[in-house]
């Protein structure tokens, strides 16, 4: 940092941006005259004060920060929500097309190491005001109650610090607040208070032809969960939210709101009771006393640096910007579980060519579900997965085609002409935790002058066995449904794990309310604090622990 | 292996999406992306000098053969913009140098294999030389010292998914394999097996959507 800058007395600042990404500096050396400045202008030596202290900053605004910003801000206290990316418009500026929609994706680059490096990107992250919700398929499975205790049942993983029925008020709350379909009664899991308050999504033919396949082999399915709309639905602070129209391309965004992401949902209603939610807002640094105390943050705002002061932090950026911004602050570090416990989850999907036109672009991308496979009887590994039925855009299943299958020249265009009759099933499954998984912080540094992180990601005993398991079931599914062609795409999703709960700050960075256990006044909520991967996707449960992690937060100020 | 012209055709007739792409099916925002693309003027390379972008065009031909197009369907211009502009996916094999890098060496690499393999450049080598040369980076056997430093498969890898991705984004391969997924205003209420809404093309049909 320069010196001239001006800090507060006892303001400790250990970021120490510097320009070292090769890739840059190759472009400032090669583009004497650039046509657009790569970098931004330089920032001024003085970041203003400011006037007033928040009682919260939310740094984040996806599943994990906008449900706890709605619940602050209606709690009546003043909150403040950094995001990173822009705030879209999606009715005007989504088009249904998947390279014009990359904007949707965290696109700075992340780098990934192990045996099973896992793609990041379109994959699993996400910027804009909603965060990755934007791009979400918006499966919405509760997990179920055996998922939070891996370690007692099966003597490997973590669990987490409380049971389910800590968990299972907010699951309720939130299918009815964000209108999920799905059937009632949920065929799996313990009985329910209430139904969903929609009724399931229609089937589309990838759907119907698992269903078939299902059936053959005794697989009872369901039409999913999901949190988008099958009749309009009445949402506080946004008003009418219209019926989704099968348009496919939620993994690419949705643009009529039908998608309970967040910036439809829970973002409107936050700013109805005052939140004040700041685009374009990228955090670089955690400020904090002499004590340890959090005092604010410094974040880059279209070019220029400010600094916000609070009374507590929200960090909720997600498994891999959380723990990063941690570990550059030095920040909650005594536990050395920061960027530990990375998890992925088991996500092999299998592809099958049928005689029947499919048309996978149509209807949500996994309308039927299984949880049957929860806790297969013949499985040699511990925990279990659940079963989706796949429709996939042309431009990603082409991408998987090429990667997965390594077919090209003539072969590969003749082999995508059988689009339009192509059906998928992946799994989600849980995830053990593994010394060699972890995230650190990389020499290379990005535009900004800051380490890109690095990911281990390598699946062991476990994670290799339910693969196997998995897409044996899988070819089976297919056969039975008739499809020739059959092939698996090896692949991990969710990034999970980086900033993990418990009950000790010995082997955990936040307690069970999701408050760090070294430094007084941060809290985090998102993906990062999961003790356990869970066998089920994880949003409706990020959702979840915002809620109660709000509602902790709130009781304690009392 | 039956020719391109003989493959079994998508379930719509030809021409079905750029007829799309002229009615109100379509929003603003999705026609504009897929218009830029159809009506791409001819590009300059910015990163790459002449000789490298070509030697890019024509590992594209290979992997990406166009027999039956009168004008190819343009793969490089975009690998060339994004390394241009430093743009990322946001990941990369650890395993591999900066996009840039990886380019510049990968590229490097298959004209030193070409050169090994057949004693002849690259682009004066046969089709099926071409693909022997492409074919031997895919599976890590191709000869020459980039190849100690840079992951050969990772980088075909690489090479490989980006122009797949350019080019189904292409309105004209969008409409070889069958998908009108763009016509976004109505979205789709015939989502079964075998389902068509009434405005969809039948094979042999005039398309008036």
């Amino acid at each position: 940092m320069p010196d001239e800058e001006t800090l507060e007395e006892g303001v400790l600042n250990p970021v120490k941006p510097e320009i070292q990404d090769p890739l840059l500096q190759s472009l400032l050396a090669d583009s004497a005259a650039p046509k657009t400045p790569i970098v931004p202008e330089p920032a001024p030596l003085e970041i203003p004060l400011p006037a007033e202290t928040v009682d919260c900053i939310v740094i984040g605004t996806g599943a994990g920060g906008a449900p706890l910003l709605a619940r602050l801000a209606m709690a009546g206290l003043k909150v403040v929500a950094l995001e990173a990316g822009p705030w879209h418009d999606p009715k005007k500026d989504f088009a249904t097309d998947e390279k014009a929609q990359e904007f949707l994706f965290w696109n700075d680059e992340r780098l990934s190491a192990g045996h099973d490096p896992v793609a990041f990107g379109k994959n699993n992250s996400g910027t804009g005001v909603g965060g990755s919700t934007l791009h979400y398929t918006a499966y919405t499975p509760r997990p179920q109650p055996e998922d939070l205790h891996l370690h007692r049942d099966f003597g490997v993983g973590q669990d987490w610090p409380f049971g389910y029925e800590e968990l299972e008020p907010y699951f309720e709350e939130l299918e009815q607040f964000l209108g999920i379909s799905g059937p009632t009664p949920y065929p799996w899991g313990p009985a329910r208070r209430k139904g969903y308050p929609l009724a399931p999504l229609p089937l589309n033919g990838a759907a119907q032809l698992m269903q078939r396949g299902c059936e053959v082999l005794g697989i009872k399915t369901s039409p999913a969960a999901n949190a988008a709309l099958s009749a309009r639905y009445y949402q506080e602070g946004v008003g009418w939210r219209e019926a989704c129209t099968n348009r496919g391309f939620c993994q690419a965004g949705c643009s009529t709101g039908a998608k309970a992401s967040m910036d439809v949902t829970f973002l409107p209603l936050a700013a109805a009771h005052g939140a004040d939610i700041r685009p374009n807002s990228y955090v670089t640094e955690i400020e904090r006393d002499e004590t340890g105390k959090v005092t604010g943050v410094i974040y880059q705002q279209n070019g220029e640096e400010q600094r916000l002061r609070c009374r507590h932090l929200f960090l909720c950026a997600g498994a891999v910007e959380t723990p990063r911004l941690l570990l550059l602050n030095e920040l909650a570090l005594s536990s050395g579980h920061v960027g530990r416990n990375f998890m992925a989850h088991p996500g092999v999907q299998v592809f099958g060519t049928f005689a029947e036109e499919v048309r996978p672009f149509k209807g949500i991308p996994g309308s039927l579900i299984s949880q049957d496979t929860f806790r297969p009887k013949d499985a040699d590994f511990a925990g279990g997965y659940l079963l989706q039925s796949i429709g996939i855009m042309p431009v990603t299943f082409a991408g998987q085609v090429a990667r997965g299958r390594k077919l090209w020249g003539e072969a590969l265009r003749q082999y995508m002409q059988q689009y339009n009759h192509i059906a998928g099933i992946n799994i989600l499954g849980d995830c053990l935790p593994h010394v060699d998984n972890f995230l650190e912080l990389a020499e290379e540094k990005d535009a900004r002058g800051l380490p890109k992180p690095r990911l281990h990601f390598t699946n062991h005993e476990n994670e290799i066995r339910m693969n196997a398991h998995a897409e044996k079931l899988m070819r089976q599914i297919w056969e039975a449904a008739g499809a020739t062609d059959i092939w698996a795409f090896p692949r991990s999703a969710h990034v999970i794990g980086t900033a993990r709960m418990g009950l000790s700050g010995d082997d955990a960075v936040v307690d069970a309310n999701g408050k760090a256990f070294d430094v007084p006044n941060l809290y985090i909520c998102d993906n990062s604090v999961f003790p356990s991967a869970l066998s089920v996707n994880p949003a409706l449960t990020i959702m979840a622990l915002a809620l109660r992690t709000a509602d902790k937060f709130l009781e304690n100020q009392k | 292996m039956a020719s391109l012209s003989d493959m079994a055709s998508s379930p719509y007739p030809a021409g079905t999406v750029r007829a799309l792409l002229a009615t109100d099916l379509v929003t603003e925002a999705t026609r504009t992306a897929l218009l830029a693309r159809l009506g791409a003027p001819e590009y300059e390379p910015q990163y790459f000098d002449a000789a490298t972008y070509e030697l890019l065009r024509m590992v594209a031909a290979r992997l990406f053969p166009q027999p039956d197009r009168e004008a190819p369907i343009e793969l490089a211009p975009s690998i060339d913009q994004r390394l241009f502009t430093g743009g990322s996916d946001g990941w990369r094999y650890d395993v591999l140098p900066p996009d840039r890098e990886t380019y510049r060496l990968g590229l490097g690499g298959i004209r030193e294999s070409a050169r090994v393999m057949f004693g002849q450049y690259f682009e004066l080598l046969t089709g099926a030389q071409q693909d022997a040369v492409l074919r031997a980076v895919q599976n890590e056997t191709a000869p020459g010292p980039i190849w100690d430093t840079l992951s050969a498969n990772r980088f075909f890898e690489e090479l490989l998914a980006e122009l797949t991705e350019n080019y189904y984004a292409h309105p004209l391969a969008q409409e070889e394999i069958g998908y009108v997924g763009l016509a976004d205003v109505p979205g789709w209420t015939k989502i079964t097996l075998n389902e068509k809404e009434d405005r969809e093309p039948e094979e042999g049909e005039m398309v008036n959507w």
